[in-house]
């Protein structure tokens, strides 16, 4: 049965909505990885705490942090899932890794770093083209993902 | 040591003896059970022992901190995925012992102490408290004040693990969306805690700044880890579901006579 199951064409059509959903929360988990690895820890770019951070930036930093790391593991392993169900469909997989990492970059880069004031992306430079160049990626990497969706 | 310390270092001895006992009974009778769990158990243990009775590195706070990832998170997540109540209800022989086990396990306040949201409020409720009010200055006053944290610490800490990873045989299931939803909570509150530290210690100390940073972020990174985990182990556990389901369609497909070969 194991060994008959695993070479098994997928019983059901290629789960489309679930490829995308499981891309999304790669592409936010990826997304807050890359922030967190590169721009923390490599870079120190961005400051662990900023003494001008208010409350409200502080719990949707939480929040979005330990959604992060959540959002990986559970977006690879749905992944998995689909592989074994006859695997996932390619381009909705990739058009939703975009969008989750557009939408995440672009909530960080507008909605964190600008209204929240949690921290900003560098300190003692002018700070508006790192935005600019921020969210024009974030935006570039929605559109990416759109644009995947409609070819498959 | 201090007396206090030296009594939890012996029965933290004495319980990972006892399941070593009882697990080497089981294999001795014919039952399977897993060196893996053996291994987890005794690796808790000595999570739970290195953080009571051994000097941790770094200042002050920063080795608090460390002594508390493992005593409320390390600790408590190999020790649940041990299963020591399913192996103390396999090895009991049928009378009082087992039924009282049982019984306590399937009673109304068992599950609603392990009902997630409410695991969870105990476990990173209970943190809030002892770092945001003068409770952390008073349990360096008053040694029975201390031990008593570090035994919630651990209590709550097992009770959060088992509300999230459910695998003891517990009165009710609660559902995945659920356990997922209060760790992801659970998680952001103890993030937004460990940020409030690096900017003010707990009211009444005066850790040095780079000592308080280095704890902070230590329990920021430190908490990280244990969410993966646990995220983890949730993710696995529906895996396994999935792939039982998946088994069972195809084994029925087949039966009825499917259009393709399986």
């Amino acid at each position: 049965m194991a060994s008959t199951a695993s070479a098994a064409a997928p019983s059901r059509a290629p789960a489309r909505t679930r490829s995308i959903w499981a891309g999304v929360l790669v592409g936010v988990g990826f997304a807050a990885f890359v922030d967190e690895t590169v721009f923390h820890q490599l870079l120190h770019w961005h400051h662990f705490y900023d003494k001008s951070t208010p409350a409200a930036g502080l719990v949707s930093d939480g929040l979005f942090h330990a959604f992060g790391w959540f959002a990986v593991v559970i977006g690879l392993v749905m992944v998995a899932d689909l592989a074994r169900r006859g695997g996932p469909a390619r381009w909705a997989l990739a058009g939703g890794v975009l969008l989750g990492a557009g939408g995440f970059q672009l909530y960080d880069g507008t909605v964190q770093h600008k209204l929240l004031r949690l921290h900003q992306i560098r300190y003692h430079v002018e700070i508006a083209p790192y935005d600019w160049t921020w969210n024009v990626i974030a935006v570039l990497l929605l559109i990416a993902g759109v644009l995947a969706l409609r070819k498959g | 040591m201090l007396l206090a310390e030296t009594l939890l270092v012996a029965s933290a001895l004495a319980v990972c003896l006892l399941y070593l006992t009882a697990a080497a009974r089981l294999r001795r009778r014919g039952d399977s059970w897993p060196w893996l769990r053996d291994a987890a158990f005794a690796a808790g243990t000595a999570a739970v022992v290195a953080a009571v009775a051994l000097p941790m590195p770094g200042g002050e706070f920063t080795g608090h901190m460390a002594g508390h990832l493992l005593l409320g998170m390390y600790a408590p997540l190999l020790l649940v995925l041990a299963r020591p109540v399913t192996l103390a209800l396999r090895a009991l022989p049928p009378g009082r012992a087992r039924r009282t086990l049982l019984a306590a396990v399937r009673s109304r306040p068992a599950a609603a102490l392990v009902w997630p949201p409410v695991a969870a409020l105990l476990d990173v409720g209970g943190l809030w408290l002892l770092y945001r009010t003068p409770l952390f200055e008073r349990t360096h006053e008053s040694m029975p004040l201390h031990m008593l944290v570090h035994l919630h610490v651990l209590a709550a800490g097992l009770l959060f693990t088992l509300a999230i990873c459910q695998v003891e045989p517990l009165r009710h299931r609660s559902s995945l969306p659920l356990r997922a939803g209060t760790l992801v909570a659970a998680g952001a509150a103890h993030a937004v805690l460990a940020r409030s530290l690096y900017a003010a210690p707990p009211p009444g100390t005066d850790f040095g700044p780079a000592d308080l940073h280095r704890g902070a972020e230590l329990m920021y990174y430190g908490g990280d880890a244990a969410e993966i985990a646990l995220a983890l182990v949730l993710a696995l556990g529906w895996y396994a579901a999935e792939g039982r389901a998946l088994r069972r369609e195809r084994r029925r497909t087949r039966s009825t006579g499917a259009d393709f070969v399986l």
